[in-house]
This record gives structure tokens, sequence and C-alpha cells, in this order.
């Protein structure tokens, strides 16, 4: 390398100058078009490695809001509902109160102690509405204008309830879809759909 | 002006984006050893010619980029350049753009199966018993296929015989995990048994579908329910 300039220097180019100047001008302008190719190939990884990791953290907050769901006991039930009453947005916070007034009756009502597991955690990637079933309360315009997207969570969790009449413990199956909505990087449940 | 434009060209920007393009690659390889070594021994080559082309240049008042008389030695600096820029392209296209674009198309067809494979497995229709267990052996890997048609044989015979007929439709399904040779799909269906004499009986069940990919295709490994405890 460091002899090079001065034994170019004795080639005597001469007239191919031009043919010279034409190749490193088409290389310079591959050159180019492979720099903004390369951005290109990276910014697209980069936005999937940011959406894995953001259906990640959705996944997260679903399970963890589950799992106050179903852990709820006669004795803890009005933190548990803080808690989850803290984690909605949207239609479901508005409503949180009706939506999840069964779930607080059945507990108060057993006195039960019961122990959940979320069982399955997956992003929802198809969905067959059933006939003969309101289904989803699908558009929120409301929620739209807070929320940046919108992702439907599906889990799949099990309780077991110890009565207080010290009865054999019923495994409890919930097919729950969550809705999961990104509010200023804050993840919360915008939905909540029991599959019955 | 036009000496200053050949500077920033030649003895600026070619060796900055032949470093960048090396760098490129350690990133898209996740910086192996070996290329730790690689991109260091041809980053330090590359930072040594621009110092010999300064050095050089202090003592003829003259650059790589300025020199009338060594065009050839700009092709080659501007060619080693655009290799390893290409080289860049091409590593992060086959590192970074194939695995993403292959993952994403997984996703859809690992879930297209798994639904179907929970459908078939339960439903059953007593005038044809086989069809369904057909159908969903077909999606299986052939241990699977075969342990399956074993297991279903005997319910099959005894559904036929009292004329019970079973339809699945998936509500909703999932993919809970995937990577490039294996999936875990969750999928969530309704199932409806029909006894003659009986009103229909509706159950929703959740099953987990394992996948596995082999020689391009995705076939099911097994389908477990997932609440079983």
């Amino acid at each position: 390398m460091p002899d090079e300039p001065d034994k170019v220097r004795t080639d005597r180019a001469g007239g191919v100058i031009t043919g010279y100047g034409i190749g490193s001008a088409v290389l310079g302008l591959l050159s180019v078009a492979a720099i903004v190719l390369g951005l290109m190939i990276w910014s697209g990884h980069r936005n999937q490695t940011d959406e894995l990791g953001y259906q990640t953290s959705a996944m997260q907050a679903a399970a963890d809001w589950t799992n106050v769901l179903i852990n709820m006991s006669a004795d803890t039930v009005d933190s548990s509902l803080r808690t989850l009453h803290d984690g909605t947005v949207g239609q479901l916070n508005a409503d949180f109160e009706s939506t999840v007034e069964p779930f607080k009756q059945l507990v108060l009502k057993l006195k039960s102690q019961t122990v959940g597991q979320v069982d399955s955690v997956s992003i929802e990637s198809l969905h067959h509405p059933q006939p003969g079933e309101p289904g989803a309360p699908s558009q929120q315009p409301e929620l739209s204008t807070v929320a940046s997207r919108t992702d439907t969570v599906l889990v799949v969790a099990t309780s077991r309830s110890q009565n207080a009449g010290g009865a054999q413990p019923q495994p409890v199956r919930w097919n729950l879809r969550l809705g999961v909505s990104d509010v200023d990087g804050k993840l919360l449940i915008s939905r909540l759909e029991t599959v019955r | 002006m036009r000496n200053a434009l050949r500077v920033l060209a030649f003895d600026v920007l070619a060796p900055l984006a032949a470093i960048a393009g090396l760098v490129y690659v350690g990133l898209a390889l996740d910086w192996p050893t070996w290329w730790v070594s690689v991109c260091s021994v041809l980053c330090l080559l590359i930072v040594q010619g621009v110092i010999v082309d300064f050095v050089l240049y202090r003592r003829d008042g003259v650059t790589v980029g300025t020199d009338d008389e060594g065009p050839v030695l700009r092709l080659v600096v501007v060619g080693l350049a655009a290799v390893a820029l290409a080289v860049a392209v091409a590593v992060g296209y086959t590192r970074w753009t194939v695995p993403d674009r292959t993952m994403n198309a997984d996703v859809t067809e690992v879930v297209g199966i798994a639904s179907s494979v929970a459908e078939a497995s339960a439903t059953f229709t007593p005038q044809d018993p086989n069809a369904s267990i057909d159908r969903a052996a077909g999606l299986m890997t052939p241990q699977r296929a075969d342990a399956y048609r074993k297991e279903f044989a005997a319910v099959a015979r005894e559904l036929a015989s009292k004329n019970v007929a079973g339809q699945a439709s998936t509500i909703s399904a999932g993919v809970e995990a995937i990577g490039p040779a294996a999936a875990s799909v969750a999928v969530v269906m309704r199932g409806t048994q029909n006894a003659p004499g009986k009103p229909p009986d509706v159950a929703v069940l959740a099953l987990r579908v394992a996948l596995s990919k082999d020689g391009g295709k995705w076939l099911v490994v097994d389908v477990t329910p997932i609440n079983a405890r």
C-alpha cells in the first residue's frame, strides 16, 4: 500500500484517463446505491425487531393483568380491582365496574381462595367472529385518539378456587381476548372478552 | 473547487464508506470473533492507507484524489469501497431481510395449519369416520400421523357406533412462540357434538399445536389441550 502512489505516478495513464474516470464514477454511483439499500435493509430490520419487542411487551402486559384477575381472593378483591382498573383504558376503563362486577360478586360470594395460572399467551393473528354472537365491541373511536395502536392478545388461563366450604377445588378455564393498547408508551388493557 | 470535491470523494468518503461497509457486515453477522479480527485488520489497513496518503500529500502536494496521473489507483480505491458496501448489502439482506420475511410468512402459515389441524381433530362425521382423521394426519409429521391414527381409530369406531357427529370452528388463534424451525400455536375453538336424541353439546377448547419445519414445510408435531391440569 505505501508504495502504490509512487508506482502509479510512473504509470502514465495517458489517453485512458476518461475510461478510468468513468469507471470510478460508475463504482461511485454503485456505492451510493449500496448505501441507500443498506440503510433500507437496516431500518427494515430495526422495525421488525421493534415490532417483536413490542409484541413481547404487549403479551407481558396482558399476562400480568390476567394474573391479577384470576388470582383475586375475597380479602384482596378491592386492591386487586384497583390494580386492574389502573391498567385499563378506553371502553373497558369507562365500563370497568359493570364489566368486572360478575367476577367480583363471584369472588365475594364464594369467599374463595383462588390460585390462577396463565397457561398460554399469544398475539392473536386469526380470528373468526362467531355467528349469532354480539362479538367484540370492535372499534372504539375514542380509543384511537389516545392509543397509537391496539393489538389483541389471546390468553388461556386456569384458576382453582379453594372454596370456603372445603369442596373439591373446581378448575375454572379462562379463554380471554384482551385488547392491549399503547397509550404514550404505556400498555393498557382496552378490551376484555371472554370466549364462551 | 474541483480538487476539493476529489479530495472529499476519494480521500475522505471512499475510506469511510469502506469502513462503514465492514462495520455493517459486523452488525449483520452479530460480530463473530473471526469477523472482529478480519474487520480490525482491514480497518487498520484502510487507516494506514489514509495516513500514507496524507503523508505523501505533505511531501508531494498531491493526494490520491487529486493526482491526475494516478487514475488507476482512484479506480482501485473506489472499487474497494464499492466492494465493501456491496458485500455489506448482500450480508445484510441475507442475514436480516430474508429471515424477517420468512418469519412473517411463517406466522401466517403456521397459524393456518394449526387451526386446520385443531378443527380436524375435533370434527367427526359418522358416515365418513376417516375423512377428518386423514385431513389432520396429512398435516402432521409421519411419526405423529401414525400415532394419531392409532389413537383415534378406537375413538372413531366408538363415536361412529353411537352416531355422534362433531364439528369445530376456530374462534381465535395466535402464535405463542416461533423460531426458524419450530413453533407453538394456541388455538381456541368451539366444538359442537351432536348425538342423536340429545341437545348439542358445545364446549370451548383451547389447544396448543406444536409444529416443526422440515424441508421448508411446516408439519404438526403435537396437539395438546392447553389447560389439562
